[in-house]
């Protein structure tokens, strides 16, 4: 009586199998499949042909999780082969549910390892390319110097010559869109510096009121140009002299304004400057800047700030300028972020908070107010003699442009080298008051030639001084000059004023 | 009777084991993955040449990020061996030649084809990258979905343990 129970409460999942030596079923309980007896068992399923192996190895095998397929039912089993003296005695295991609700877990695991494994590597996949993007805009930005000081230059020459006025104002457009291509090389070149940490804070006290003095005198005529109003307020708590870095909040805030202009068409733009917190020495300012343009609408608010991408507006795309990536990457190097609020077809607002600790005491402020004036081109100071200066410049181009613009002064006598071993014949056979040397030369560079020229014996050929051109603007490598030797180091492109202005005050 | 043999296709999970022995017995694909548990085994007649067929058993493992887990009794027996990687899936071939040193310890003297998988996901540059890295010669460049190089797969293995025997 209770081995009936039994079995049917312990073995139903169980069944064993007896065959002989060649396969053939001997026995079987068939409690789980009905086989054929008197057949041989490689034909009920292929697993079974790999037993042969078993016979040889005399000793029992555990299998798992065979799959078996048996008329519509399939069954997942373990089978225990063992050899007996009739041949092998195999015990079928049913676990099928087991197996089944492993086989889930496992799905769900292996899916989600693997989906892992692939976001990861699409994620270096686009760093890479974001990284190979950069660098060869650097480069393309670098390369492009040359051609645009060359540009600048003739334009400059150009317009010291009789023109008529039809011509002087295709050369003030020729003048624009040159500035524009230059401003927009200097911002390419700002975010790569950026990017690479090689740009660096630097603080020092500026008087803030004057600061925004200049920002009205520079966009009320801006924006009236294009028929906006252009006003700022700020709060008449805020101290007048601050401590920060007066050149990078001035390329915040103008590529803020700047960019409210260019995606306004009618209304005003508002520049604000509220106090948050002023505590000890301490000053938190909000800066905001309002306009009424376009707006931006919920999909593109993340978009405007990304480097080179496009924005769609009213079905056309529009380069966005790299303005306000540059606002925001300048703000995290200050431990601010850039915020903003839009609405479509209304306008935006783009605010961040800065602080600056503030002197408590100060005598004056005379200093800062003098350093603000512009200093004019003069040479008064100079000699009547021509000075002569050697040019060394491998790039024709720059090199006659260069030329043109000391020859228009008539002050100097100019000689002319493309190479490194001719410079320093030439020095050591003439007397220059000033070497104008590009930084990057054939064969050897400008900073070994500088090196080169320090070493000599002679005090008059040592002590010439070197004026270095390059389209490099990193301080490392502006650094890099200036320790072989050079008195400075002019970065292209240049205008025409600045490299005279430099040069009056070397030979003085 | 025809003569069978044993073929067990090994390697890490998700590399496609399932889905190249599914292209070769029934000509068919699947982009869904179903995980396989313990191991799934099928049959399949070839002609090597005229009058000389053989059936190759083919024994579909377990997918595995640890190699050396693999149950002995599944090798028992066994004639042939397929090791199949992912080639857009570094972590399947990061330790390829641990993992084949494995294997061959626990099947010595048994043929091993290693096969990438999946080469219609990547370019041939980076396919050649991935090989470059690797120490190990890789015998095949298989896709299971469009079928490239996967009879010749196995033919070749088939060839290879009918002429051996
Ligand atoms: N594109 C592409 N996908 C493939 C290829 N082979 C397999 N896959 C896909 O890869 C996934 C995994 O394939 P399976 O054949 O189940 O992989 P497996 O090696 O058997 O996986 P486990 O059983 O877990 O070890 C599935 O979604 C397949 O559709 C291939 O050659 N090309
Ligand atoms: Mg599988």
């Amino acid at each position: 009586m209770l081995d009936t129970y039994q079995k049917k409460y312990t073995n139903n999942n169980r069944q064993f199998v007896l065959i002989d030596k060649t396969g053939i079923v001997l026995e079987s309980d068939q409690t789980l499949m009905k086989i054929a007896f008197g057949h041989s068992i490689f034909e009920l399923h292929p697993f079974f042909e790999s037993l042969t192996s078993v016979f040889e190895s005399k000793e029992e095998v555990n299998f798992y999780g065979i799959h078996i397929p048996f008329e519509d039912q399939l069954f997942i089993v373990d089978i225990k082969a063992a050899p007996v003296k009739e041949g092998l005695l195999l015990i079928l295991k049913d676990l099928t549910e087991h197996y089944n609700s492993y086989q889930k877990i496992t799905q769900t695991r292996n899916e989600s390892v693997i989906k892992t494994e692939l976001t990861v590597l699409k994620n270096q996949e686009l760093a890479e390319r974001e990284r190979f993007k950069n660098s060869f805009i650097q480069n393309f930005s670098h390369e492009l110097r040359n051609p645009l000081t060359s540009i600048m230059a003739i334009i400059e020459i150009l317009g010291d010559t009789e023109m008529t006025n039809e011509q002087l104002q295709m050369l003030d457009f020729l003048k624009e869109s040159n500035t524009n291509l230059r401003l927009m090389l200097e911002d390419t070149l700002s975010i790569g510096m950026i990017d690479a940490g090689q740009l660096q804070i630097q603080k020092g006290v500026f008087d803030l009121h004057k600061f925004f003095e200049l920002l009205i005198f520079t966009y009320k005529a801006k924006a009236k140009e294009k028929g906006l109003k252009f006003d700022c307020l700020w709060d008449e708590k805020i101290p007048k002299l601050v401590e920060g870095d007066r050149l990078r909040l001035y390329q915040i805030v103008t590529n803020l304004i700047d960019n409210a202009l260019k995606y306004t068409e009618q209304g005003s733009i508002q520049f604000d400057v509220k106090l948050n917190q002023k505590r000890a020495n301490i000053v938190n300012l909000r800066f905001e800047v309002t306009d009424t343009g376009v707006g931006i609408s919920e999909e593109n608010k993340d978009a405007i700030f990304e480097s080179f991408r496009q924005v769609k507006s009213n079905g056309t795309t529009k380069g966005v300028g790299l303005g306000l990536t540059i606002a925001k990457k300048l703000l995290l190097l200050m431990n601010s972020t850039i915020k903003m609020q839009s609405t479509l077809g209304e306008g935006s607002k783009f605010y961040f908070d800065l602080s600056f600790e503030y002197p408590l005491f100060t005598d004056s402020n005379s200093e800062l107010s003098s350093k603000a004036r512009r200093p004019k081109i003069e040479a008064k100071h100079l000699d009547q003699k021509k000075y002569k200066i050697l040019l060394v410049e491998d790039d024709t181009y720059v090199q006659t442009t260069l030329f043109k613009i000391l020859l228009n002064t008539n002050r100097f006598k100019i000689d002319l080298a493309y190479d490194g071993a001719l410079v320093l014949q030439e020095v050591v056979t003439n007397n220059y008051d000033l070497i104008l040397m590009d930084v990057n030369l054939p064969n050897l560079d400008g900073n070994q030639i500088t090196r080169l020229i320090r070493d000599f014996p002679f005090k008059n050929i040592k002590n010439t001084p070197i004026i270095g051109i390059t389209a490099n603007a990193y301080e490392e490598s502006i650094a890099e000059c200036l320790k072989a030797g050079m008195q400075k180091v002019l970065t292209k492109p240049f205008e025409k004023d600045d490299l005279l202005k430099l040069i009056y005050k070397i030979l003085k | 009777m025809q003569k069978s043999k044993k073929i067990v296709v090994l390697g890490h999970f998700g590399v496609g084991k399932t889905s190249l022995i599914r292209r070769f017995v029934t000509d068919t694909f699947s982009d869904n993955y179903k995980v396989t548990i313990g191991v799934h085994i099928t049959k399949k007649v070839v002609e090597i040449s005229v009058e000389n067929e053989v059936s190759l058993i083919l024994w579909d493992l377990e997918g595995t990020d640890d190699i050396a887990t693999i149950r002995n009794s599944y090798l028992l027996g066994t004639h042939g061996a397929v090791f199949v990687f992912d080639v857009s899936r570094p972590s399947t071939f990061e330790h390829l030649k641990d993992d084949l040193k494995i294997i061959s310890d626990k099947m010595p003297k048994v043929p091993l084809m290693v096969v990438g998988n999946k080469s219609d996901l990547v370019t041939e540059s980076e396919l050649k990258e991935v090989l470059d890295e690797q120490e190990i010669s890789v015998d095949f460049l298989t896709s299971a979905k469009t079928g490239k190089e996967v009879n010749t797969l196995f033919l070749k293995l088939a060839t290879l343990l009918t002429t051996d025997a």
